[in-house]
């Protein structure tokens, strides 16, 4: 579902944040990306979403090399690529329902399915109830639990979560987790940057350690460290 | 694509509203800008249509009787090939007379109507040797006596006047139109600027969850068209006070002679206000299209 080959990105013709990375993930995987801060993780998922692009090597989503896919063809593969944020990134002008309708507004898709699609994610993230609130009146939990169900409502294939649990408690996290778990389940890939050690070793996932941009580990079943 | 539709004229209509500051002096930047545009051109239209026998150096016209005898005619012809005081003429038949007067009066088919070939005076355009106004004067004596004859016209002063209002006239107002031209679609790019920068976090979730750059940048684009648009919309009511400004010069002026319609046709005034909506759009687009390529990095 997502190749990495020999992968090097520079920022700027100096900053190394990925050094010759290779990794494949299946389809249905969930991993885990840990290491310290400005090790580079979030610079890969940005490499998988095509947010920025590679400066050497390859990387293959969903069957397409998107280092040289046409710029016209982006928002393409982004219409199967859900992408969740610390910050959750929600307008804070719309409510719930229509920050999630946004999603798929903006792809044009028709509006009875929107109609139809919308209440049944946000039940799903069991927001079903606080639909027509405003991002600021939600906690953090549960503004997570929307932006996951806007990055969800249009079933991509792959999720890429970057520390999504990183604002919020302990408990609140594994309510998050297990809603990715969920996710993950029905069949979505899911790739989730972290420092959240309890979460890692908890889940006991696939765990790719980066460090100084370096692919330095990569274990099944594996622990944070 | 209804959907698309209705998403594209929500937001547009969204922005114009947030903005409305802003886009109020964009529009109205537009509509003096366009007025002046539209103005210019009339102005030299109604100018070249009053005066329209007398360019090329022609100085004087010699209209004969509509049955004027093909001797008389024959007589006034030799005068003019050997006289060494003529130094070129044009001879406008009946046919080339009706034709002329009913392009003129396009728009008044009942007058149009009302006329034949067969009552059209015939008539000569003179280019004189020499142009001065006293040499003319007595050339066009001279061929007043002349018999069938019915009159001669001359490039009076006033005609010179007209001509010479209209070019200054209307070059100033192209000249200020071109400046203002620029300034609205600055202004129409800073608006759109702006708009794009109130909508920075909406552009960036778009952009994350595969919107497409052409649905990001239409809401945009169609917002500086509107801008030109309203603009135009706004100048053609005063397209029309110009025109009748216009008219009521060259009506005045009393130098037009015989058949010549000092009016601009209504019909122009409504061409030239469809090319005023044209340019409108043209330049919100263009003001547009700079803000979205240069500030929307899609
Ligand atoms: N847009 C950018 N321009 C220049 N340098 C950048 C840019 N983005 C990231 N970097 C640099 O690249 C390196 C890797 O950054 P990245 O954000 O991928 O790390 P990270 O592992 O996500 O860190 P954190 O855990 O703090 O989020 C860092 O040194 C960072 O300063
Ligand atoms: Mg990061």
């Amino acid at each position: 579902m997502i190749r990495l080959e020999g992968v090097t990105k520079t920022y700027k013709g100096e900053v190394v944040a990925l050094r010759d990375a290779t990794a494949e993930i299946q389809r249905g995987e969930f991993v885990f990306l840990v290491g310290p801060s400005g090790s580079g993780k979030s610079t890969f998922l940005r490499l998988v979403n095509r947010e920025e692009l590679a400066t050497a090597g390859t990387i293959m989503v969903a069957g397409k090399d998107v280092g040289t896919l046409s710029s016209w063809k982006v928002p393409y593969l982004r219409r199967s690529i859900g992408y969740v944020f610390q910050d959750y990134k929600l307008l804070p002008k719309k409510t719930v329902a229509e920050n999630v309708a946004f999603a798929l507004e903006v792809i044009g898709r028709p509006r009875p399915v929107i109609r139809r699609k919308v209440p049944a994610i946000l039940d799903l993230v069991g927001l079903g109830r606080k639909s027509e609130r405003f991002p600021e009146e939600l906690s953090g939990g549960e503004q997570q639990r929307v932006s996951i169900a806007r990055a969800f409502v249009n079933q991509p294939l792959i999720l890429l979560a970057d520390e999504p649990t990183g604002n919020l408690d302990q408990a609140t996290s594994v309510g998050i987790m297990r809603l990715l778990d969920r996710i993950n389940r029905s069949g979505t890939t899911v790739l989730m940057a972290t420092h959240d050690r309890g979460i890692v070793d908890t889940m006991r996932r696939r765990v790719i350690e980066l460090d100084r941009g370096v692919v330095v580990r990569d274990e099944s079943r594996g622990v944070y460290e | 694509m209804v959907f698309r539709v209705w998403y594209f004229l929500r937001e547009t209509l969204v922005s114009l509203w947030r903005n409305l500051s802003l886009t109020l002096a964009a529009i109205l930047t537009v509509a003096i800008s366009l007025s002046l545009v539209g103005s210019s051109l009339l102005i030299r239209e109604g100018a070249e249509r009053a005066t329209a026998q007398f360019q090329e150096g022609v100085e004087f016209i010699v209209f004969m009787n509509a049955d004027v005898l093909s001797e008389q005619d024959a007589a006034i012809r030799d005068v003019l090939g050997t006289s060494p005081a003529i130094a070129e003429y044009t001879y406008i038949d009946k046919a080339a007379a009706y034709q002329e007067f009913r392009e003129l009066f396009s728009d008044k088919p009942e007058l149009v109507e009302s006329v034949t070939p067969d009552i059209m005076p015939p008539s000569y355009r003179i280019v004189p040797a020499n142009p001065d106004a006293d040499n003319v004067a007595e050339l066009a004596r001279q061929f007043g006596e002349q018999p069938g004859v019915k009159e001669v016209a001359t490039a009076t002063e006033a005609i010179r006047q007209i001509e010479d209002f209209s070019t200054r006239v209307s070059q100033a107002l192209l000249f200020a139109a071109v400046v203002l031209v620029a300034v609205s679609a600055v202004l129409i790019l800073n608006t759109v600027f702006t708009a794009i920068g109130a909508r920075r976090e909406e552009i960036e979730v778009m952009k994350l969850v595969g919107a497409t750059n052409w649905f990001i940048r239409i809401p945009f684009m169609l917002e500086g068209t509107i801008h030109g648009l309203f603009g135009a919309a706004m100048a053609i009511p005063a397209l029309f006070v110009v025109d009748n400004r216009v008219l009521a010069y060259f009506q005045e002026s009393e130098a037009v002679p015989l058949f010549r319609g000092f009016a601009v046709p209504d019909g122009y005034v409504w061409n030239t206000s469809i090319w005023m909506l044209v340019i409108g759009a043209a330049i919100g687009m263009v003001g547009s299209a700079i803000a979205v390529t240069r500030y929307l990095d899609v």
